[in-house]
């Protein structure tokens, strides 16, 4: 009798998700689903407001990405009322981007990833977590926690504060970069290099620990989607959007974000709340489409900083054409951790950063905005339709992880194919399972604007469906 | 490895008040971190947090004693001060921490966990807004004095 596993709740991932494993007759697996099970409804209730309010109200949406959220909402608010940035606001708001880009893609590496790759999947569920990484390796669990503390530190430093700091504006941004603070960054990067180079050693290494997970995890034809610079580099905050396939080819290339609805089309599932974005022309599935590091690095055509770009090199020769493994996130997210730093490094010599030219004004001159920025985990979509008192009458935000639902419940089959075989399930197993939908990095409080604490479960489910086994936890571990 | 200073001064005592503050009651903590700073005491130093991230570990392991505020939804009513020991491995959230996980962090990566307080306010109106309720209020000001005693203190 075909059957159906339940990973619930999916542990370490930011979010309450859960895994659906159907199982066949002959006890093989037949199919696997990715389900997100929380709601908030952003989208909804800011409906009414005033539009100069959303750059306040979005960033409450995570309280890891939040500056994401600030930013293309701060972007899509600047369309409404048709203003051009002043070039130090532009530059800083890049500046915070980087820095929220380092301390998410630390905390994904160090916190929740580290304990599969430096403990094994094969050690026990209570001690594979942030203290097992530092009994094992202090000094890297300690590098990585100051990591994290850097990005953060940057943001605080232009906003006031870590978390959800009310910055960014329509128009611009309220405060420049101190002397103090532009100090206190470059002293701090020094640290941060050192860092990134030994997670990238490691990672090296991993990668010849971890040739089956390369293969198995996530590994298969997709598109791939980000934003590049007008010289096709890699690029986190402006330009436009870069289609490519498998193969690295292009196939749609300095799209317009405000017109994604010519080209990106949502479709909704019935058993999870995150929407499945994918590439209208090709329809879905076959318009199936990867976002975030791993996306960035297959559209871009360089990176643009030396060190990045010798990463680069050696990330392109393990794929042929595009890199297509989502196990490579992770090597992805290492390499754009030097891009950054790299940017960063570059970025606090312009004197534009201590300007007190910030701030654009005007009224609304345009009754509909998009704005878009490349989040950690993926491009950001926050589009507005307002009123003629500048009152919200729509929302339709995208968000990364949603971007990549597809390709998650592809990885989440392929992995279970071939770890499991019958009802009976090794916990090692599960946690393969859970360590694919990792690669993405998904926030779940992001891609359904919902609250999220809980983490995922995995169930095992009858042709009839009947749940014949479930596996559940009771929390995240970092 | 080099691992620089942690950004500030170490503090004798570190006041970690937690909270959303546009949820009127729920400021009351990052509420408490402000007043606080202000008395610009040495050895004392305030942080006002939206939630407990794990970087905070640093600071908490180079204080001596650390007493986290937060608000209380379910609490008896009255201002509740409480020691609390590290725990290792539990729960730790990717956005936000318990406490006790916060200390073991602390023992843990950098080799030190503070002799350590929970101290909650208990509260009403969790609503929209940044005013404090009239229990919440009252609240403020007992941990401010719960605080001043244990600065005071040996």
């Amino acid at each position: 009798m075909a059957k159906h596993i339940l990973i619930d709740p999916v542990t370490r991932i930011e979010g309450h998700a859960k895994i659906s494993i159907y199982l066949d007759d002959a006890g093989l697996v037949s199919d696997a689903v990715f389900h997100v099970v929380e709601f908030r409804g952003f989208e909804k209730f800011c409906e009414g407001r005033p539009f100069t309010e959303m750059t306040s109200i979005t960033p409450r949406i995570c309280g890891i990405c939040p500056i994401s959220h600030l930013l293309a909402s701060a972007k899509a608010c600047d369309a409404i009322m048709a203003v051009a940035i002043p070039p130090a606001a532009e530059k800083l708001r890049r500046l915070m981007n980087l820095g929220q880009i380092i301390q998410s893609h630390a905390l994904s590496f160090f916190h929740l990833s580290a304990p599969d790759f430096l403990l094994g999947w094969e050690t026990k569920p209570e001690t594979r977590n942030v203290f097992g990484v530092i009994a094992a390796n202090p000094d890297l669990a300690r590098a990585g926690i100051r990591l994290r503390q850097f990005g953060q530190e940057l943001i605080e430093i232009l906003g006031g504060k870590k978390i959800h700091p009310a910055w960014a504006v329509p128009g611009g941004v309220r405060s420049p970069l101190s002397e103090a603070g532009r100090t206190r960054i470059r002293n701090w990067l020094p640290e941060a290099y050192g860092t990134a180079k030994i997670a990238l050693d490691l990672f090296r290494k991993l990668l010849e620990t971890h040739k089956s997970e390369v293969q198995i995890f996530g590994n298969f034809p997709s598109l791939f989607m980000g934003l590049v610079g007008p010289d096709g580099s890699w690029e986190h905050h402006g330009g436009k959007l870069r289609f490519v396939d498998s193969s690295r080819s292009v196939i749609a290339d300095q799209l317009e974000p405000q017109d994604y609805k010519e080209f990106i089309e949502e479709t909704v599932q019935p058993d999870s709340y995150l929407k499945s974005p994918f590439y209208k022309p090709l329809g879905c599935p076959d318009g199936m489409y990867r976002v975030g590091p791993l996306a960035r690095l297959n559209v871009c055509d360089r990176i643009g900083t030396p060190q990045a770009d010798a990463e680069l090199k050696q990330f392109r020769s393990l794929g042929h054409g595009a890199v297509t493994s989502s196990f490579l996130y992770h090597f992805a997210r290492l390499i754009e951790i030097v891009a950054c730093l790299e940017s960063i490094e570059r970025a606090l010599d312009d004197p534009d950063l201590l300007s007190e030219d910030l701030r654009a004004d005007a009224g609304i001159n345009k009754l509909e905005g998009v704005g878009v920025s490349e989040a950690p985990r993926g491009t950001l979509f926050h589009h507005y339709t307002v009123d003629r008192d500048g009152l919200i009458k729509q929302v339709n935000l995208i968000i990364a992880t949603g971007q990549n639902n597809l390709a998650m419940n592809r990885t989440v089959a392929q992995i279970a194919r071939h770890y499991i075989r019958g009802e009976d399930i090794p916990e090692p197993m599960l946690n393969r399972v859970e360590a694919g939908i990792r690669c993405f990095d998904p926030c779940l409080s992001c891609s359904t604007h919902a609250i999220g604490q809980m983490p995922l479960r995995i169930q095992l489910i009858a042709p009839d469906g009947t749940v014949l086994s479930e596996a559940t936890r009771s929390a995240a571990r970092l | 490895m080099t691992i620089e200073p942690a950004n500030v001064a170490p503090a004798g005592l570190l006041v970690i008040g937690y909270g959303n503050e546009l949820r009127c009651d729920d400021g009351v903590g990052p509420k408490v971190a402000a007043a606080v700073a202000e008395w610009n005491s040495a050895g004392v130093r305030a942080l006002a947090c939206h939630q407990l991230t794990p970087e905070l570990a640093e600071p908490i392991a180079s204080a001596n004693q650390v007493i986290f505020v937060d608000a209380a939804a379910d609490s008896s009513g009255t201002v509740q001060l409480r020691q609390i020991e590290p725990i290792d491995g539990a729960e730790v959230m990717t956005h936000s921490a318990d406490p006790r996980c916060l200390l073991g962090l602390a023992k843990h990566a950098f080799g030190h966990s503070p002799v350590a307080w929970s101290l909650t306010i208990p509260t009403e109106n969790l609503g929209f807004g940044e005013e404090l309720s009239p229990l919440a209020r009252q609240g403020w000001q007992i941990a401010l004095d719960k605080i001043r005693t244990l600065a005071a203190s040996p």
